[in-house]
């Protein structure tokens, strides 16, 4: 009976046991295939050859297509005229051959970067009911996307909007052109309201007047130089004539000039000006009707005015101020030129006349003159820039928003369609089931993801011109392996040639070293003369070791085919190499400090607000709204909060569009130059601390107060009988025994901060640079920034292995850390009755 | 005596200045809390125009329909889709959770009720992993998905919330406390099988701390980007703090409809952070979240 009751529970006992082994096998299961093997996995790549991208980490496991993207055989493989080969022997083909499949990779990473289709064909099909494109092009492009392929583009849709375009840009360009005009006509006008004043030592110089410019030496030789004419070209004398019968109204310049020697009044003439300086800068144009039929335009040569300067300092200084404060225009010239006001049409006399005054004065020289056989005439052409004949006829026109948006996504479309490469598979491939040029729009992908059965399908149907296979046929693995013995071969080939060519042998500079040392020269010379012995030596043995070994062609794209364990060699390279060392570590100091400066004020601000909310004196009331609404930014997507703090902060200084904080800084600090925040490292860091603090303070707050509610009520009581006041009962009750909570909060938090990733990649792309220790790094580049990039950045040769390496010794910070925390948190009390116990038992055994 | 009386209305005094100078302070950082947000709700009513132009704290009565332009603006010039990313989101974070929630369960309740051998060392080791961040193995992990065949879907977000260490330890205190075994034995006598007592008797009891453990685990897998951010590469797939992410990388900058993205981002969590309030502030404080 008594056998009976034991037994049976026991065995009831032991059915039931086996349910437990059921119940946490889901998660056993699974956490080891989810979280424990990738873990012992990236332990594993930590020590792995893989600084190289390898085919198999990327999973391609079509390894010719990955030798096709990454293994530029130009590179390795081009023109060497030392050991005498060149790519066509090398490989088999013409470059341009070979080129088929680079141009394919040029066409792809175009599509890429431009999304033809996401950004730009998307939003002109939005934009369809604006009759900025016909109807049969809309559905054109809608045929596009709706196909996701640029292929159902044809010629002629692509000229429409290419046409628009370009007329979109004429307009945007000449007021561009009208603009940068009128900005140096006000730059030219400006000096002259407002001279720089001159030098005491200047004024002392002779003071010029019309008189000294007649009487100089320079005045002399320039009427001699008139006088020959053999001085001059026929463009030059052609010119002069004109001047002289159009301006100066006299049979010619030498006449005209001699004349000033009587009347000086003439030398404040603007037509004396005028001619000086269309003599010494003249845009004047002689058109020439070239061999092949066409018209060709030679400028008229520069005709020094040697008294010229002297000339341009009389007038500045007396009649110029006087014209250029007549100006009714002078101060919207300065709007116009600075952009602030848009250069009005034509139609608009004031300007127009101003400027003719001004070019008719000679102070500005914007109109051309062309000789038509006859005579000079100005300019009526874009060919020969004429400022007047465009205001005249310039007719400005408002760009809409919308017109600019139009033009940015046709310049998308523009990108791909005029890709490097596309047009020249066009010219040079063809279908191998027909002669006709291949459209390589068909196997690109549009959506940012490189598709290798898209690639094979090209591969395939694709034959080079003159070709008789296909491309599928020609580029195989055993293509890479041959390549993969041509690359060793020359390697070889190139290094003995350098052992023989060009390393000095080691005996020779040894004997050089030698025979210095013997010489009387000073340490420094010697040193060279056995920098130049080392080198040699290492250099022969650098070249011996590559033609022994010679390094294969995979290694360019692959380290190895297979993980090749080299032991803690990405660690050792971590640890030693400066620019290594400095990059990781850079990222670790980057996140604790970015932590710590966070971490501060929020667990302040925290014992602070929780003092407050347990205080019972105070009674505040609306607690839990409060606390509600503290702990709000905690529940947030962290990316939203940093794509808002980045558009906050971003940096314009264009009065119209003003992030908010440059509004702030300009309207009430009345700071016009605003700040740029993510220019500098720590104004960004701090931005990316604020909202640490900012999302975790609310928390950390509610963690303290359930901490100080949970000590025993008693012992506030009894420290109040005894008359403690709030501080003391604060500093002697409530820190001491909130401490392990603090501790607990601290380590948590710093775990947490050390994988800080989403603020700081989604404020700003890029961030200012800081100098650690001697390397630029990005001064919000955290650890797990740092292992994205390594592994799954844009580069294309992805570091796996630096990156796991790195991901290790965060394992190891944070298990370091984890181990505190539990050394802390371990209930002492616990720990000692486990310990009797266990000791009891010992004792009970020994017995 | 009358001393006496002054010192004490002295000290009530201070008392009364000092705890407003305490509203005065709490009250700034329950503003600071959510003036942010909004002033995005607000920015998402102006056009790109006026938001430029200067600082918008009131909304757009003038043109209410600006709210619906921008909206619509943001379905059709951008990248940003509301509706994928929020369907993808809620796909994820939901089944997430309901497989957290159930297999947390499932192994803290396995490993309170039986009593079987290596019992405390597995406790012991899930107590060990809960601090281990999952980033760590990150490149692991992606290899993994490739060769399992499954980078780029929903799935590599969604199976590994089957073993979340940290929701079985909390599952697991909170049982220790509030399971009776009678009910168990109860149960058995009864004639009921194991996986029946659990799901049917012993779940509803746990339903309080399934329900804060639920929560953060949604939150979590809400907010999450990381690992969605190297996992999810189509746009079909992207999460909502995906699509939020390339809110800026849109080449023509039409600010009132960003902030009506980052507001339609934060409007959900906002509505749910508002009826669940209590649950989680009561969850944080009984240290059931972790950092």
């Amino acid at each position: 009976m008594a056998r009976g009751t034991n037994r049976s529970p026991r065995r009831k006992g032991l059915s039931y046991t086996k349910y437990g082994y059921i119940f946490i096998a889901p998660f056993v299961i699974v956490y080891c295939l989810f979280s424990l093997y990738p873990l012992l996995t990236t332990f594993w790549y930590s020590t792995a050859n893989m600084k190289t991208t390898t085919a198999d980490f990327w999973g391609f496991d079509d390894k010719e297509v990955y030798y096709d993207r990454y293994l530029d055989l130009t590179k390795y493989l081009g023109d060497d005229p030392r050991i005498d080969s060149s790519f066509d022997n090398n490989v088999g083909m013409k470059l341009r051959e070979y080129n088929v499949i680079r141009n394919f990779f040029l066409v792809q990473d175009t599509a890429d970067q431009y999304a033809p289709l996401d950004s730009g064909v998307k939003n002109i099909i939005n934009f369809g009911t604006n009759d900025f494109v016909s109807q049969s092009t809309l559905d054109m492009l809608q045929q596009c996307y709706d196909n996701d392929s640029m292929e159902y583009m044809t010629a002629d849709g692509y000229s429409e909007l290419n046409a628009w375009y370009k007329n979109y840009s004429t307009v945007n360009a000449e007021a561009t052109n009208m603009q940068s005009s009128m900005s140096k006509i006000f730059t030219t006008l400006d000096a002259i309201a407002n001279p720089v004043s001159a030098s005491e030592e200047e004024e002392e110089a002779i003071e010029i007047t019309p008189e000294t410019i007649i009487t100089s030496e320079e005045y002399q030789e320039f009427l001699d130089k008139l006088a020959d004419t053999s001085n001059f070209d026929e463009n030059q004398t052609l010119w002069m004539d004109y001047l002289a019968s159009e301006y100066a109204d006299e049979v010619s310049l030498w006449t005209y000039f001699n004349k000033a020697l009587d009347d000086q009044a003439l030398i404040s003439d603007p037509t004396f000006y005028f001619i000086c300086e269309h003599l010494q800068n003249p845009s004047a144009y002689v058109a020439e009707e070239g061999e092949d039929g066409e018209t060709s335009y030679a400028s008229v040569g520069s005709v020094s005015v040697d008294f010229m300067s002297d000339l341009t300092a009389y007038l500045t200084g007396n009649d110029w101020i006087d014209v250029v404060n007549n100006l009714d225009s002078f101060e919207s010239l300065e709007a116009y030129g600075a952009g602030e006001e848009e250069v009005p049409s034509g139609a608009d006399t004031t300007l127009y006349e101003d400027i003719q005054s001004l070019q008719n004065a000679g102070i500005i020289n914007v109109v051309s003159y062309v000789y038509d056989g006859t005579t000079f005439a100005p300019a009526t052409d874009g060919e020969n820039a004429n400022l007047l004949y465009s205001l005249e006829n310039y007719n400005p026109r408002e760009i809409s928003d919308e017109e600019r948006l139009v033009a940015l996504q046709i310049s998308d479309i523009k990108a791909y369609w005029e890709a490097q490469g596309r047009a020249d598979i066009a010219s040079f491939a063809t279908y191998a089931d027909s002669a006709d040029a291949v459209n390589v729009d068909k196997y690109i992908t549009f959506n940012g993801e490189f598709s290798i059965k898209k690639y094979n399908q090209f591969k395939e149907d694709v034959m080079p011109m003159g070709w008789t296979e296909t491309l599928a046929d020609k580029f195989t693995l055993d293509f890479y392996d041959d390549m993969n013995d041509v690359y060793m071969d020359n390697v070889r080939l190139v290094n003995q040639y350098k052992l023989d060519n060009e390393i000095t042998p080691a005996e020779e500079t040894e004997a050089a070293y030698e025979a210095a040392k013997q010489m009387d020269i000073d340490d420094h010379e010697l040193l060279q003369y056995y920098n130049a012995w080392q080198e040699s030596i290492i250099y022969t043995r650098m070249a011996e070791e590559k033609i022994d070994n010679p390094p294969t062609l995979y290694s360019k794209v692959d380290a190895s085919k297979k993980y090749l364990c080299v032991g803690f060699d990405n660690f050792k390279e971590i640890f030693t190499s400066t620019s290594r060392r400095n990059t990781v570590f850079g990222a670790f100091v980057t996140t604790a400090e970015m932590w710590v400066v966070g971490f501060v004020p929020q667990i302040l601000l925290a014992l602070l607000l929780s003092a407050w909310f347990t205080d019972t004196k105070l009674h505040l009331k609306g607690l839990g709204l409060m606390k509600a609404l503290m702990y709000l930014p905690n529940v947030i997507t962290a990316v939203t909060v940093a794509i808002f703090f980045r558009r906050l902060f971003s940096y314009s200084t264009n009065p119209d569009a003003l992030p908010p904080v440059q509004y702030i800084l300009r309207n009430v600090f009345n700071d016009p130059d605003g700040y740029n925040f993510f220019q500098k490292a720590w104004p960004t860091r701090l931005i990316v601390c604020f909202i640490n603090f900012w999302m975790w303070y609310g928390n950390t707050m509610i963690v303290l107060i359930a901490g100080i509610t949970s000590i025993n009520e008693s012992l506030y009581e009894s420290a109040q009988i005894d008359g403690a006041n709030s501080f003391q009962t604060y500093t002697k009750i409530t820190m001491p025994l909130l401490r392990p909570i603090l501790l607990y909060t601290m380590v948590t938090s710093m775990i947490g901060g050390l994988q800080m990733y989403d603020i700081p990649q989604n404020l700003n792309m890029n961030p200012a640079l800081i100098n650690f220790n001697g390397t630029y790094i990005r001064s919000t580049q955290t650890v797990l920034m740092y292992v994205n990039n390594m592994a799954f950045g844009k580069a294309a040769v992805k570091q796996v292995g630096i990156a796991s390496a790195t991901s290790v010794l965060l394992f190891i910070v944070t298990t370091v850390l984890s181990l505190i925390i539990f050394y802390i948190m371990r209930d002492k009390d616990a720990a000692k009755a486990a310990k009797a116990k266990k000791l009891a038992r010992k004792a009970g055994a020994a017995k | 005596m009358s001393n006496n009386e002054v010192k004490l209305r002295s000290k009530s005094g201070s008392i009364a200045a000092y705890s407003a100078l305490v509203y005065v302070v709490v009250i700034f950082f329950s503003i600071l809390a959510i003036i942010p947000f909004w002033f995005m709700f607000m920015n998402a009513t102006w056009d790109t125009f006026n938001v430029q132009k200067s600082i918008k704290l009131w909304p757009n009565f003038k043109h209410m329909h600006q709210v619906i332009d921008n909206w619509n603006n943001l379905k059709e010039r951008s990248t940003f889709s509301f509706a994928i990313g929020f369907k993808n989101s809620l796909i994820i974070s939901v089944s997430s959770t309901v497989l957290t929630v159930y297999f947390s369960a499932l192994t803290a309740y396995g490993l309170s009720v039986y009593n079987f051998k290596g019992r405390k060392t597995i406790f012991a080791i899930i107590v060990g992993v809960m601090m281990v961040p999952t980033a760590v193995n990150i490149t692991g992990f992606y290899r993994l998905m490739i060769s399992l065949g499954l980078l780029g879907t929903k799935w590599p977000l969604i199976l590994p919330a089957i073993a979340a260490p940290s929701t079985v330890f909390f599952i697991k205190q909170y049982l220790e406390t509030s399971l009776s075994t009678e009910i168990i034995e109860a149960s058995r006598i009864d004639g009921a099988g194991e996986f029946y007592t659990f799901n049917r008797i012993c779940l509803p009891i746990m339903v309080p701390v399934l329900a804060t453990q639920g929560i953060f685990s949604f939150l979590g897998s809400w907010n999450n980007f990381f690992a969605p951010s190297i996992l999810l590469n189509r746009s079909e797939n992207k999460t909502l703090p995906l699509m939020v992410a390339q809110l800026y990388g849109d080449r023509y900058t039409d600010y009132g409809m960003i902030y009506m993205g980052l507001s339609a981002s934060v409007i959900p969590v906002i509505i749910v952070y508002a009826f669940l309030q209590r649950y989680i502030i009561q969850g944080v404080a009984a240290g059931g979240v972790k950092e």
